[in-house]
């Protein structure tokens, strides 16, 4: 019994900060918005049932930012798990100067979003960018392409920044699976008579399925709530097309004090990004008991 | 091994080992070459950097960006407050963190699966989510403009890693330790001080360099959180620099700020890679 | 297993390791000693009055804040340079107001954020801090901008508003006079680029943002229609005329009168087409007027009220600057002080001169320095008189931000206007109503 008082002792203070950082402004969200409190409502709280719902759904903006986030995230978490899997193998094999290479791979992860972001943009930019000036050198295009001014190029500069910097993480995680899967289990498969790649389909993948598994609900989380990145790019121009949801929440709370909007706008990311998530997880372990 | 083998087989393994070669070139490249030209630009002349096409390597290297940000703009105190704060919320996680990853480690505590799992799926918040609700309680408690009201957060967010990430540490330890301290005498609190805490001391920096890493490169609540000039942090003071006219982004002070604001990280990473890896793989698996 | 040694060693190790614990606990303890340390709890004899504003136009006040301070000694004026992208200052603002304890005494708006921030309660009422006399000597549509539900908020600063500049050699040569209507632009247009005068007949802003929603104001107004009633919040938008000034952008495009890259430009982008001669007329603010002046245009060119439709009046859309007191100010009085200097005929004289922005004292746009340097002022003052607000609701950024995504739509062809428009007012009307409950 004192050991279980103990133990509750020693947990309190994280449970407390935990509770106060992240379960009370969720729960908070789904309470405030019930409620119309904004700029038309002297920022005061009034009841309004499902309105801000309602609202919701009739709002072009938001369906625009949903569509924008997904594909974000489809797409940017693909390609890092495409890169981090090929990288990890790499990193995988013996070579010379195998401890600095790994070493530089993480940096990328590291640095501040907001920060390489900033890089990105200039690097991306329409008159000065080393994007445009490599691209020209090479005899690709004629004219600078204005990369963060165009809707479609906007999003692609975004996905390439955000595929630099969190592919090392996918590297980490299944470099660390990589490694602790047993060498003789290949040594055997050769005897076998089995093609390299046979041997990665068969045993690679399917030893590092939890790695990946993970990293994959990981990455799918933060693109999903990607801020900072697009903040400092574009802010969600141009024309919108590269706003994301949190972006759209943001400015819903910050630039036009409608907070009980911006709170129907959180609920319904929070239930779409958690249903994914035990979607996928609950899929995971099906799977691994068949 | 290779003696043996048919020179057909041999170049098969020099093509791969070509092949291998050229993807770790890559591999540097591309991870390099953003912040390479960052700080190819942060010292090249104004004139360089507006150039077309692009002056890759700088006629005259000059550190007027970096005096810009000293003079123009009060950098060295941005450089502090992200200092202190990573540093103050990095100890208070690990303070508060790691006695509440023993309990869960150790104490077999009822319903210890459901706050793990908790703790995991908070995790996967986004911070865009929380902002409103922790810009009541900044507001409310009046904190707005203070150091604590990211130090708070910043505990916060990084709160699960540590649990996770000590947790695992605790389970290594082995039990008998804890079984002979408590046959001595010592009670479960001053167990933890006295014998397991010291014996964790490698745990606690890999985390804390997580945790630090965590906070200093966090951005919406700095950028919610802090208005005051002299109070912001790098990344928000990075993205907040002005230029000298209406119509000029101070590319060059951009591209200054974001070195300094980066190397503290890549020093860390250069020194401390495998606990890195260590920590991310702990947090991340096994939690 | 990863960090054992022998137990003998333990207790030596833990010695170490307890002195090391000591030296973090005590770094930890002077680090929230700092921490508070910091609080503002100093009282000096001068007190300091904070503003922010873009580093730009910071750097432009550097002159006047000397001046200030030197009539003031007691009174420090800080400029706090913030990035030169407006969205992000108003955000700063927003941000700093809303966690309460501003640290700005002083608030230089724009005209469109003065009803959010005085609706949101962060602006002092300065309503009785000038006569009615004194106040009729600012232009008036300023004035109007800084009111909100009848009471006074800002004061205006500097001016702004939108017109038509037009190239009167290009009009004289093909024997014109200047356009009056939206069909005389058109007709004009067209006939000098088949005579190869022009590349192009006319330039606007058609990008997504915020200046798209002003022009569109202008448009709007010309064509007897209008967007939100700031009285009723009735939302205008998809009544007939409102949809006519929609068709009157799709003209410009379908009779390619305008190039198809208006739809992405913003103000620098049509000042270059219009200083490079390539283009006949173009809708923009004041500062191209002085900007022009150094181009291959100089002298050729000239500014009216924008065009309108039949028997409708010009609309020009009403910008500018003014500045305001923070509600949570220690230091109203010295607030004041600082903006009584700022507005005063001689300040805005020497602002003008330097920097080229427009007064918001009518008395300066007859005044003889000023037309010395700037010819065009009189004709100016003919266009601010006119000019209207954009909705001064407290959501405007929102409506303004539903519209822009419409009118985009609707002028790059992947909506027609009648829907497009009908969308804008829908929503808007959603935004209105729900707000207002």
């Amino acid at each position: 019994m004192n050991n279980q008082r103990t133990g509750w002792i020693l947990l309190f203070p994280a449970l407390l900060l935990l509770f106060l950082i992240f379960l009370y402004p969720i729960t908070r969200a789904f309470g405030l918005s019930l409620f119309t409190e904004n700029l038309g409502t002297q920022l005061q709280p009034v009841f309004s049932g499902l309105a801000n719902y309602q609202r919701m759904l009739g709002d072009g903006r938001f369906w625009q930012s949903m569509s924008n986030t997904a594909i974000f995230t489809i797409v940017s978490v693909a390609l890092e798990l495409v890169l981090g899997l090929s990288i990890a193998l790499v990193l995988n094999q013996s070579f010379f100067g195998r401890g600095i290479v790994r070493t530089i791979a993480i940096i990328p992860w590291a640095l501040p979003t907001s920060i390489m972001g900033l890089a990105w943009a200039w690097i991306f930019n329409d008159r000065f960018g080393v994007a445009n000036d490599i691209l020209q050198r090479l005899g690709l295009i004629e004219t600078g392409i204005n990369w963060l001014g165009e809707p479609g190029l906007a999003m692609v500069a975004i996905i390439i920044a955000d595929v630099w910097k969190t592919t090392p993480f996918i590297s980490i995680i299944l470099l660390a699976g990589l490694q602790s899967i047993s060498r003789d289990l290949y040594e055997a498969h050769k005897i076998d008579g089995a093609k390299p790649w046979q041997s990665f389909s068969q045993i690679t993948l399917p030893l590092l399925m939890p790695q990946i598994m993970i990293s994959l609900l990981f990455r799918f989380a933060q693109a999903f709530g990607i801020f900072d990145l697009v903040q400092v790019m574009t802010g969600g121009g141009p024309a919108g097309s590269t706003e994301t949801v949190s972006i759209y929440i943001y400015s819903t709370v910050m630039r036009y004090l409608d907070f009980g909007y911006g709170a129907a706008l959180v609920v319904a990311t929070f239930m779409i990004l958690i249903t994914t998530v035990a979607l996928v997880a609950w899929l995971f372990n099906r799977t691994k008991w068949a | 091994m290779i003696l043996e083998q048919t020179p057909d087989k041999s170049r098969k393994i020099s093509w791969s080992y070509i092949l291998l070669g050229i993807s770790i070139v890559t591999i540097i490249l591309f991870t390099l070459a953003p912040i390479l030209w960052q700080v190819l630009t942060s010292v090249k002349t104004n004139e360089d950097i507006s150039a077309i096409p692009n002056v890759y390597l700088p006629h005259k290297i000059t550190l007027q960006h970096y005096l810009e940000l000293f003079e123009r703009r009060p950098f060295w105190l941005y450089i502090f407050n992200s200092a202190l704060v990573s540093i103050v919320s990095t100890i208070l996680c690990l303070l508060l963190g790691s006695p509440a990853a023993y309990a869960l480690a150790r104490m077999k505590l009822r319903g210890e699966t459901i706050i793990l799992v908790l703790i995991a799926v908070v995790t996967l918040f986004p911070y865009a989510l929380l902002f409103l609700g922790v810009l009541e309680i900044i507001k409310n408690l009046g904190l707005g403009n203070n150091y604590l009201a990211l130090i708070i957060p910043y505990t916060a967010i990084n709160m699960p890693l540590t649990i996770l990430v000590m947790r695992s540490f605790f389970r290594q330890l082995p039990q008998d330790l804890e079984d002979a301290a408590k046959i001595d005498g010592y009670k479960t609190i001053s167990m933890l001080t006295a014998i397991i805490l010291p014996m964790t001391l490698p745990a606690l920096v890999t985390t804390g360099i997580l945790t630090f890493i965590f906070a200093w490169n966090e951005y919406i609540f700095a950028l919610t959180f802090i208005t005051e000039e002299t109070m912001k942090t790098v990344p928000v003071a990075t993205a907040q620099l002005g230029g000298a006219s209406l119509f000029d982004i101070p590319y060059g002070a951009i591209a200054a700020a974001t070195i300094l604001g980066t190397i503290p990280l890549v020093i860390l990473v250069l020194i401390f890679q495998r606990r890195i890896v260590q920590g991310l793989t702990a947090g991340a698996v096994k939690g | 297993m990863l960090f054992f040694g022998s137990s003998k060693k333990l207790k030596k190790t833990l010695q170490g390791i307890h002195a090391i614990f000591f030296w973090f606990i005590l770094g930890f303890c002077l680090a929230l000693l700092t921490l508070f340390l910091h609080l503002p709890g100093f009282s000096q004899q001068s007190v300091t009055i904070s503003i922010l504003m873009r580093g730009g136009e910071a750097q432009q006040w550097q002159p006047l804040v000397q001046e200030f301070e030197q009539e003031h000694p007691e009174i420090n004026l800080q400029v706090i340079e913030a990035p030169n992208d407006t969205n992000q200052v108003e955000d700063l603002y927003t941000a700093s107001f809303l966690l309460g304890n501003s640290p700005y005494d002083l608030v230089f708006m724009d005209i469109i954020w003065t009803p959010k921030f005085a609706a949101a309660g962060w602006l002092k009422d300065l309503s009785g801090y000038l006569s009615p006399a004194e106040l009729d000597q600012f232009l008036p549509g300023d004035v109007q901008g800084g009111m909100y539900q009848g009471k006074l908020y800002r004061i205006p600063f500097r001016s702004d508003a939108g017109m038509l500049y037009y190239r009167h050699d290009l009009l004289a040569q093909a024997g014109y006079e200047p356009p009056e209507t939206f069909a005389e632009l058109i007709t004009i247009s067209q006939d000098l680029q088949q005579q190869g005068l022009a590349e192009w007949g006319y330039v606007w802003q058609g990008k997504q943002y915020e200046g798209l929603s002003a022009m569109f104001v202008e448009i709007l107004q010309g064509s007897g229609a209008f967007w939100v009633d700031p009285q009723t919040l009735e939302v205008g938008l998809d009544r007939p005329e409102a949809i006519a000034a929609v068709k009157f952008l799709q003209n410009t495009l379908t009779t390619k009168i305008s190039p198809s890259g208006v739809t992405t430009y913003a103000e620098e982008e049509t000042r270059r087409l219009f200083q490079n001669g390539k283009t006949v007329f173009l809708r923009n603010w004041p500062y191209v007027y002085s900007l022009a002046l150094d181009s291959p245009i100089a002298g050729k060119y000239s500014i009216k009220p924008m065009v309108h439709g039949e028997n409708q009046s010009s609309g020009a859309c009403q910008g500018g600057w003014g500045i305001g007191i923070s509600a949570s100010s220690k230091h109203p009085e010295a607030a004041w002080k600082v903006i009584q200097f700022f507005i005063k005929e001689e300040s805005q004289k020497k602002y003008a001169l330097a920097n080229g922005y427009v007064p918001s004292l009518k008395s300066l746009f007859n005044d003889s320095e000023i037309v010395a340097k700037y010819n065009h002022y009189p004709e100016l003052l003919k266009v601010l008189e006119n000019a209207a607000l954009r909705p001064p609701i407290p959501q405007y950024a929102q409506a303004s931000d539903i519209l822009q995504r419409y009118l985009s739509a609707a002028v790059t062809n992947t909506m027609s206007p009648e829907k497009a428009m009908e969308k804008a007012a829908a929503e808007t009307r959603r935004l209105l109503s729900v707000s207002d409950k």
